[in-house]
């Protein structure tokens, strides 16, 4: 069971220092100032920028105003995907803060989800998690929660209550002891190159014979080309959180700790810096 | 500590250095000012438009300043009056997470007893079965020597019933022999009298005769 407290902390009050900048084709009445926030690593943009939206709105016509979205460099940020993700992915080697564009206009529909309110982010979020539990515990300790159990899951996401979102999801961390673990651990891999979004199969936290699967031993698995083996040249980081895991950190004490409050391990491949 | 937790500890600690950290103070403290500045653009508007409203009254800078510092620190107090209720939502929870920890030990307690005893229980049956097998080994011992000794007499017994049976077959066999020649004899004998009725019925020499029946005689003697 989840019992790092402080690794879990460390966790949800992760934080990207971001600019919001408006599109220089947007059409405003005045002159657009930037907007700074930290964003949380474990949120997701929309549920996070209704300032940003706000404070932009003002020096806007109405009539000018769609769905807001957001890029960075050209890319389109996908709102469904935890912030932490998007910038590991995209701007991890970037000087900070993270500068980030802001369109009102010709939404990218082959990009981008639309968001149109809050409770598509809460539907999105607890779809992720029964998912996981479905992996995790056949979604039995999912089934057992009652709706206002869910709903404690998606409120502490929403206004940023460590406590109050723990209380509930340390039932979604708990196994018997026989088990030695969850039944599968729930984990996508991200990529920056390819035409997959990511990958994601099932995979156990220990071996036939009950030894304990390490990250290595998933990478091994899923993406070989991750393990640097000895002597050669390291090309791609292995990335959860902004942080670099080593190779033996065991899977199982990983999606316990180290997942998103969807409790997904969200994890991501990228070149090598080359500074 | 192990080391890939240490090594992950570490990395999130510099992690924060690299990017919390750095940003938390000036970020934090442009968010408190926009938010005062609007406080105070929303507070200018109302008495903006009241003072339009009313066109004859005329406040004063001194009740204007009053009137902001009134409206900053109702503001305030509500931020403090919603910090006080998260903070009690909080203690709620450590709370509730306590008696939870509490059941949660409470019910090892009960389990590690029931474990220790059944522990116990396990360890005396265990004596008793390993009594149980000093006995049967002993047993087994025992059954094996009577039965090495019973292998021995069946030996024995097997030993002495082949010799009887092999005296008998020889008796037999000498019995059967004796048989088979005084068959002969009485054959040869037969043959003599047949022989012997033969030349009676026509003329013959009377000294082979003589003789063969004499021979016939000696041999049914011997036997």
């Amino acid at each position: 069971m989840a019992d790092d407290k402080d690794v879990l902390r460390d966790v949800w009050y992760g934080r990207i220092p971001a600019c919001f900048t408006l599109h220089q084709d947007q059409v405003t009445e005045r002159e657009a100032e930037p907007y700074y926030l930290l964003l949380p690593r474990v949120s997701y943009l929309t549920l996070v920028t209704d300032k940003v939206k706000k404070h932009f709105l003002k020096v806007m016509r109405a009539e000018d105003v769609e769905e807001m979205w957001l890029e960075y460099e050209g890319t389109p940020l996908k709102w469904h995907y935890p912030i932490g993700v998007l910038f590991d992915l995209h701007a991890s080697s970037s000087i900070l803060p993270w500068n980030i564009t802001v369109h009102f206009k010709d939404f990218p529909e082959r990009d981008l989800l639309h968001c149109s309110s809050n409770s598509v982010i809460e539907a999105h979020f607890m779809s992720g998690i029964k998912e996981a539990d479905a992996l995790k515990h056949k979604s039995q300790v999912v089934n057992d929660m009652q709706k206002k159990d869910h709903k404690q899951l998606w409120m502490g996401l929403q206004n940023d209550k460590f406590d109050q979102f723990w209380a509930m999801n340390r039932k979604l961390m708990e196994y018997s002891t026989e088990d030695g673990g969850f039944r599968y651990i729930p984990f996508r891999i991200y990529q920056t190159t390819g035409e997959r979004p990511f990958i994601q199969k099932l995979f156990r936290p220990l071996s036939a014979d009950g030894a304990v699967h390490t990250l290595g031993d998933l990478l091994r698995e899923m993406y070989p080309a991750a393990v640097t083996h000895e002597g050669a040249e390291k090309r791609l980081q292995v990335v959860i959180h902004g942080i670099e895991p080593l190779l033996e950190t065991p899977l199982q004490w990983l999606s316990e700790h180290l997942s998103h409050p969807d409790n997904f391990l969200h994890i991501c491949i990228i070149p090598v810096p080359s500074d | 500590m192990t080391s890939w937790k240490s090594h992950l500890r570490s990395q999130l600690s510099r992690r924060d250095r690299t990017e919390k950290l750095p940003f938390t103070g000036v970020f934090t403290r442009l968010s408190e000012t926009q938010e005062r500045f609007e406080l105070r653009c929303q507070i200018w508007e109302e008495m903006h438009s009241k003072s339009l409203e009313n066109a004859e009254v005329d406040d004063g800078r001194q009740t204007k300043l009053l009137h902001l510092q009134l409206r900053e620190s109702e503001h305030l107090a509500e931020k403090l009056s919603q910090t006080v209720s998260d903070l009690t939502a909080v203690l709620y929870l450590k709370e509730a997470e306590i008696q939870y920890w509490q059941s949660r030990v409470s019910h090892f307690h009960k389990e590690a007893l029931r474990l220790a005893k059944g522990s116990n229980r396990m360890k005396s049956v265990l004596s008793e079965y390993e009594f149980t097998v000093e006995c049967q080994g002993k047993e087994l011992v025992s059954l094996q020597k009577e039965k090495e000794r019973l292998k021995e007499t069946l030996a024995q017994v097997q030993r002495e019933n082949d010799q009887l049976l092999q005296c008998w077959m020889d008796r037999r066999r000498e019995e059967a022999y004796r048989v088979n020649e005084y068959n002969n004899t009485q054959e040869r004998w037969h043959r003599v009298l047949r022989h012997m009725k033969k030349h009676k019925e026509k003329p013959g020499t009377p000294e082979i005769m003589q003789t063969e029946a004499t021979e016939t005689q000696a041999q049914s003697k011997t036997q």
